[in-house]
C-alpha cells in the first residue's frame, strides 16, 4: 500500500542516516558514586555547550500549605549558597559568557545553563555549590516572594487558559496532588517558612535524585573528570517519600464555570489519561494530534475551517509521571454559545471512538512524529531537554531512539481503542470561561 | 520559571539579533552559501546543512505591515494568511491534506517591513512541496469564502488580543514613538480597519507588493545546491508581477515632548507598563554596540533593570529593555508589570535606575561582563535551518552586512569605556519619554500624571490620535 511504503522510505532513511549524527550509541552515560547520573552527548557543530539538571520533584510532591513550594524552590536555588553569595550565581555565569533559566512541571525541577564551552568549568563549580551547599537568606526569601506572586498574577491576567486550567485541575482531582497548579495558592506562597524550603531542599535535592545532560562541544573525558572533581563529593541522600496516593475512580462527569471578562467563552475538556510509561501512551499521542495537529487535523478542520465555531481549538496531553489528564481547550467564535461548542467537540470526540481513524490520517500523525524528532535534534539544546525528557518520563533516554518504532507499530484500532477506553463521559470535566453577564443559566 | 523572554514582545526582529556574540576564542563563523538573483529580479540563497535530513524554506516578500495605511489597517497580515487557503492548481483542503501528510510545516504572516512565507520538510519531499509553495507565492487565489472566514477570525483574534496586556501594549507605545509613519501601523489591524477590507483589496495589496524584484528566498538544509538552483530557476522564473509601490521611505518623526497613555482595563490585577524613545534602524554601524550596553541596562537577568525591580525589591516577576530596530528606524523601550498598590514605586525606581546609565555610565568590570555575554551567547542563534535562512533574509530586509556573523566578534571587542560612553549619549533616550501603562485607570491616572499629558483610553479603542 502507498502510504505504508512512505513510512517505510522514511524509516530506512532514519536506520541508514542514524538520527541527525546522533544515535543511540552516541549518548554515553555514566553514573557517581552518590547516585548522580550523567548523560553526555558530543556535538561540536557549534562552540558551545549546555548542562540541563533534572530533579524528580515538582508540585506533586507537595501538600496543602506548601502548594507551589517546588516552584519557588527553583528560584530560591539562584539566590546564593556557600561560596558564590546571593547575586553571585548569576553574576559569574554570565561575565563567563554563560546563561541560565529553569522550570517546574507537575513532576519535574529542570535547572538549564548554556554556555560557551571556556565556561564549562564554571558551570560545574556553580552548580556543585548551590547542590552541595545552598544557603536559604531570609532577606532573599521574602523578597522572592514578590517575585513569584508578581509571576502568579500576570500569569493570570494575560492568560485565559491559566484561569481555566487551574479551576478544571482543581475539580478533575479529588486526591491527588496534580489538583493544585505548579504555581500555588496565594496564601502558600505568602506563608511557608524558612523551615519548608530546607526539608524540601534536604528531602528532594540529592545527586542520587537528579539526572544531568550535557550536549555540546565537550569530550566525554572532560565531563567526567569535572563530574568527579565537583559532583561526586556531594553526599547522596535517603530515598524520597514515592507519592503514594492513586487518583479514585471519577464517578460521573464534573464541571466547573469561571467568570473573568472575555470576548468570547473559552472552554476545556479534561479526561483521566494514565502516566506516560504506561502502553496507551504513544496512541494517545497519536490521537492528539489527529484531532487537533495542523489544519487537516479533525477539530480544527471542522470546528475553525468548516463551521467557524471556534478560532482556535487544541489538544494537550502532558508528559506525566503519575496518571494525568487528556485536555481539549477551545475559543468559541464571538456568538458561538460554549454549549454548542462543547457539544460540536464532543461530537468529534465520540466520532473516534465510534468509528475510529483512517490509514491516511494515522500515516500523516506518523509522519509528522518523525519530522518533530529531527527538528528537535536540530540544536544542542533540544538533545538535552529530548533525552532528558525521555529519561525521566519514559525511563530510559533509549526511547527517544526507538519512539518512530513506537509510532509505527500502532494501528487504527489502537486509536479506536483508546478513544474508547479514555474518552467517556463519567471520565470528564467541563470548563467554561465566560463573562459574568453570560453567565445566567 | 525563574525567567521569561520577550516579556513585552518587544521585537520581532531583536529575536535574531539581540545580545548575541562570539567567543573571542571560537571559529564561529558563517556557513557558507550560495548565491543568484534570477531574471526577475528575485534573490536566492542557498546553504547545505547536513545535521538532520530536513529543509527549510523561507520567502520574504516586501509587502510588510508598513505598507497598510491607516483605513485598511490589517490588511497585510490578512493577505499573508491568505497565502495558504488555495491557489491556480491547488485548492486549499488539498494544500492541508498534501504537506500535512509529508509533516510539513508551513506559515505565512507579515511583520513591519516584510511578509514571509516558511516551510520545514523532510528533503525526498522536496519536488511535492516546492511547487506548493511556489504557487502559494506567486498564484494565490484569494477566494471569497475563504477571505470572509479569514476577516471574521481577525476581528475576533482583536477582541481577544485585549485580554492580554501583553499582547497590544505596543500598538499604543507604537503610536507614541512613530506618530504619523506607517511604522505605527496596527499589525493585526483594528475591527473597524478589518471590516472595511474587501477582497479586492487584498488582490490589489497582493499584485502591488508581492514582486519578485525585492524578494528574497532563502533555502537552508541537506540537499544537492545544483538540483535546487536548477529547481528553483524553473518555478520562479515566470513569476513576473511587476507591482506599484516602490521605495516609499519617508522620515520618522522627532519626539518634543513626553507623552503617556493610560489604558484602562477594568479588571486588571497588575499594571503593564512600557517607557521609552526614539530608537535607531537596524543596520547602524553602531548596532552591536547599543546591543552590548543594553545588555547591561536591561538585556539579561543582572541587568540593572531586573537587578532593582526583582532581586533587590520583588516588586515585578521580570523588567528588561530592548532596541527595536526597524529599517529606517526603531524604538527603544523599557518594560515591566506590578501589583496595582506598588505601580508608583515601580515607575519610580525603573526611572531612577534609567538615569543611572546616564549618570554614571557604565563600569569596565560590568563591560567586560556584558561583552562576554554576547559574544557566549551568539553561536545557538545560529543553529538551526530557520535561523540560519532568517539571517540571509534578514540581511537583504535591513541591509546588513553578509560578513555581519564573522566579524561580531571584532565589533563586541572594540567597545571600550570611551565608545560605550558615546554610544550611552548618542542612542539612549534622555528626555522626551513616552510612556503607556495598562491597568486600572482610575488608579493609573493620578500618579502618573507628573510624567507628562495624560491622555486616558479603554481597552477597546485602539488609537491614540
Amino acid at each position: 500500500m502507498k502510504i505504508n511504503l512512505y513510512f517505510t522510505a522514511l524509516f530506512l532513511l532514519l536506520l541508514q542516516k542514524g538520527i541527525s549524527q546522533s544515535r543511540a550509541s552516541d549518548v554515553q552515560s555514566f553514573t557517581l558514586s552518590n547516585g548522580m547520573k550523567i548523560l553526555v552527548l558530543e556535538d561540536n557543530s557549534i562552540p558551545n555547550a549546555n548542562m540541563y539538571l533534572f530533579w524528580k520533584v515538582g508540585s506533586r510532591n507537595e501538600y496543602p500549605g506548601i502548594t507551589g513550594l517546588s516552584h519557588f524552590f527553583e528560584h530560591m536555588m539562584f539566590n546564593g549558597s556557600k561560596k558564590y553569595g546571593p547575586k553571585m550565581f548569576d553574576r559569574t555565569m554570565e561575565a563567563a559568557g554563560g546563561s541560565n533559566n529553569a522550570y517546574t512541571t507537575e513532576n519535574l525541577t529542570v535547572y538549564t545553563d548554556w554556555f560557551p564551552i571556556s565556561a564549562l568549568e564554571t558551570i560545574f563549580d556553580l552548580e556543585a555549590d548551590r547542590i552541595g551547599h545552598l544557603e536559604l537568606d531570609p532577606k532573599m526569601v521574602e523578597s522572592e516572594r514578590g517575585v513569584v506572586l508578581s509571576e502568579r498574577s500576570t500569569g493570570l491576567e494575560n492568560s485565559n487558559f491559566r484561569n481555566i486550567s487551574e479551576q478544571v485541575k482543581g475539580a478533575a482531582f479529588l486526591a491527588h496532588p496534580y489538583r493544585w497548579s505548579v504555581i500555588g495558592y496565594e496564601s502558600d506562597i505568602k506563608n511557608w517558612s524558612i523551615d519548608d524550603l530546607q526539608t524540601y531542599f534536604d528531602t528532594y535535592y540529592a545527586p542520587n535524585n537528579a539526572v544531568v545532560v550535557i550536549s555540546g562541544d565537550v569530550s566525554l573525558e572532560a565531563v567526567k573528570s569535572l563530574s568527579k572533581k565537583y559532583f561526586e563529593p556531594i553526599p547522596a541522600g535517603p530515598k524520597a517519600r514515592p507519592v503514594h496516593t492513586i487518583e479514585p475512580e471519577q464517578l460521573g462527569q464534573k464541571r466547573v464555570v469561571v467568570e473573568k471578562q472575555v470576548s468570547s467563552p473559552n472552554i476545556m475538556l479534561a479526561y483521566h489519561v494514565p502516566e506516560t510509561k504506561h502502553e496507551d501512551y504513544y496512541a494517545l499521542d497519536v490521537l492528539s494530534a489527529i484531532l487537533s495537529d495542523g489544519n487537516s487535523s479533525r477539530l480544527y478542520n471542522q470546528l475553525v475551517d468548516q463551521k467557524t465555531l471556534a478560532t482556535s481549538v487544541f489538544s494537550y496531553m502532558p508528559e506525566s509521571i503519575d496518571p494525568n489528564l487528556f485536555y481539549f481547550y477551545g475559543v468559541a467564535s464571538p456568538g458561538t454559545s460554549p454549549e454548542l461548542l462543547e457539544s460540536e467537540m464532543i461530537q468529534i470526540i465520540n466520532d473516534i471512538a465510534q468509528n475510529g481513524v483512517s490509514e491516511k490520517e494515522l500515516q500523516k500523525v506518523k509522519n509528522q512524529k518523525l519530522v518533530a524528532l529531527y527538528s528537535s535534534l536540530e540544536t544542542i539544546d533540544g538533545k538535552s531537554n529530548t533525552l532528558g525528557t525521555y529519561e525521566m518520563y519514559f525511563g530510559d533516554y533509549n526511547k527517544m531512539f526507538s519512539a518512530p518504532q513506537s509510532y509505527e507499530s500502532l494501528t487504527v484500532e489502537d486509536i479506536q481503542q483508546v478513544a474508547k477506553k479514555y474518552f467517556t463521559k463519567n471520565n470528564s470535566t467541563v470548563g467554561y470561561l465566560i463573562s459574568p453577564e453570560n453567565n445566567t443559566k | 520559571m525563574k525567567t521569561f523572554y520577550n516579556l513585552i514582545n518587544i521585537a520581532i526582529v531583536l529575536i535574531s539579533f539581540s545580545n548575541y556574540s562570539l567567543q573571542a576564542q571560537s571559529n564561529f563563523i558563517s556557513p557558507a552559501y550560495e548565491h543568484f538573483i534570477l531574471d526577475n529580479g528575485l534573490k536566492v540563497y542557498m546553504v547545505v546543512q547536513k545535521e538532520v535530513p530536513l529543509v527549510h524554506f523561507r520567502a520574504v516578500v516586501p509587502a510588510g505591515v508598513r505598507q497598510d495605511s491607516k483605513a485598511n489597517a490589517g490588511l497585510s497580515e490578512l493577505t499573508a494568511n491568505l497565502l495558504s487557503s488555495g491557489t491556480a492548481s491547488y485548492d486549499k483542503e488539498t494544500i492541508e491534506t498534501t504537506l500535512d501528510f509529508m509533516g510539513a510545516s508551513y506559515n505565512s504572516s507579515s511583520n513591519m517591513e516584510a511578509s514571509v512565507l516558511t516551510s520545514s520538510f523532510i528533503n525526498k519531499d522536496l519536488p511535492h512541496v516546492l511547487p506548493i509553495l511556489t504557487e502559494m507565492l506567486t498564484k494565490p487565489s484569494f477566494e471569497e469564502a475563504e477571505f470572509v472566514k479569514s476577516k471574521q477570525r481577525a476581528v475576533a483574534g482583536v477582541d481577544q488580543s485585549r485580554e492580554s496586556p501583553r499582547s497590544v501594549i505596543n500598538n499604543y507605545f507604537n503610536q507614541l514613538v512613530y506618530g504619523k509613519h506607517p511604522y505605527a501601523n496596527i499589525p493585526s489591524g483594528t475591527k473597524q480597519s478589518i471590516e472595511r477590507i474587501e477582497l479586492k483589496d487584498v488582490n490589489r495589496f497582493y499584485s502591488d507588493h508581492y514582486t519578485p524584484m525585492g524578494s528574497v528566498i532563502a533555502v537552508v538544509g541537506d540537499f544537492d545546491p545544483t538540483k535546487m538552483k536548477t529547481q528553483l530557476t524553473n518555478l520562479f522564473s515566470s513569476w513576473n508581477n511587476v507591482g506599484k509601490v516602490k521605495n516609499n521611505r519617508t522620515v520618522l518623526p522627532s519626539l518634543d515632548s513626553s507623552k503617556v497613555v493610560v489604558v484602562n482595563k477594568e479588571d486588571a490585577r497588575e499594571t503593564t507598563m512600557l517607557i521609552g524613545g526614539v530608537g535607531v534602524p537596524r543596520n547602524i554601524s553602531d548596532y552591536i554596540g547599543i546591543q552590548v550596553i543594553n545588555t547591561i541596562l536591561g538585556g539579561r537577568f543582572t541587568s540593572w533593570l531586573n537587578d532593582e525591580l526583582r532581586v533587590n525589591s520583588g516588586l515585578t516577576y521580570g523588567a528588561r529593555s530592548g532596541f527595536s530596530a526597524l529599517r529606517e528606524g526603531g524604538s527603544f523601550s523599557m518594560s515591566t508589570f506590578t501589583a496595582n498598590e506598588t505601580t508608583e514605586q515601580t515607575i519610580d525606581l525603573l526611572l531612577k535606575t534609567y538615569q543611572k546609565i546616564h549618570k554614571t555610565g557604565v563600569d569596565s568590570k560590568t563591560l567586560e561582563s556584558a561583552k562576554n555575554y554576547v559574544m557566549g551567547q551568539f553561536p545557538p542563534d545560529y543553529e538551526t535551518n530557520a535561523a540560519i535562512a532568517r539571517f540571509f533574509t534578514d540581511t537583504y530586509t535591513y541591509e546588513l552586512p553578509l560578513d555581519y556573523i564573522d566579524r561580531f566578534n571584532e565589533s563586541v571587542s572594540s567597545i571600550d569605556i570611551v565608545k560605550a560612553t558615546q554610544i550611552i549619549e548618542d542612542y539612549f533616550p534622555k528626555e522626551n519619554m513616552q510612556m503607556v501603562f495598562i491597568g486600572k485607570a482610575s488608579e493609573i491616572t493620578p500618579i502618573v500624571s507628573k510624567y507628562g499629558p495624560v491622555k486616558v483610553l479603554e481597552i477597546t479603542e485602539d488609537v491614540y490620535e
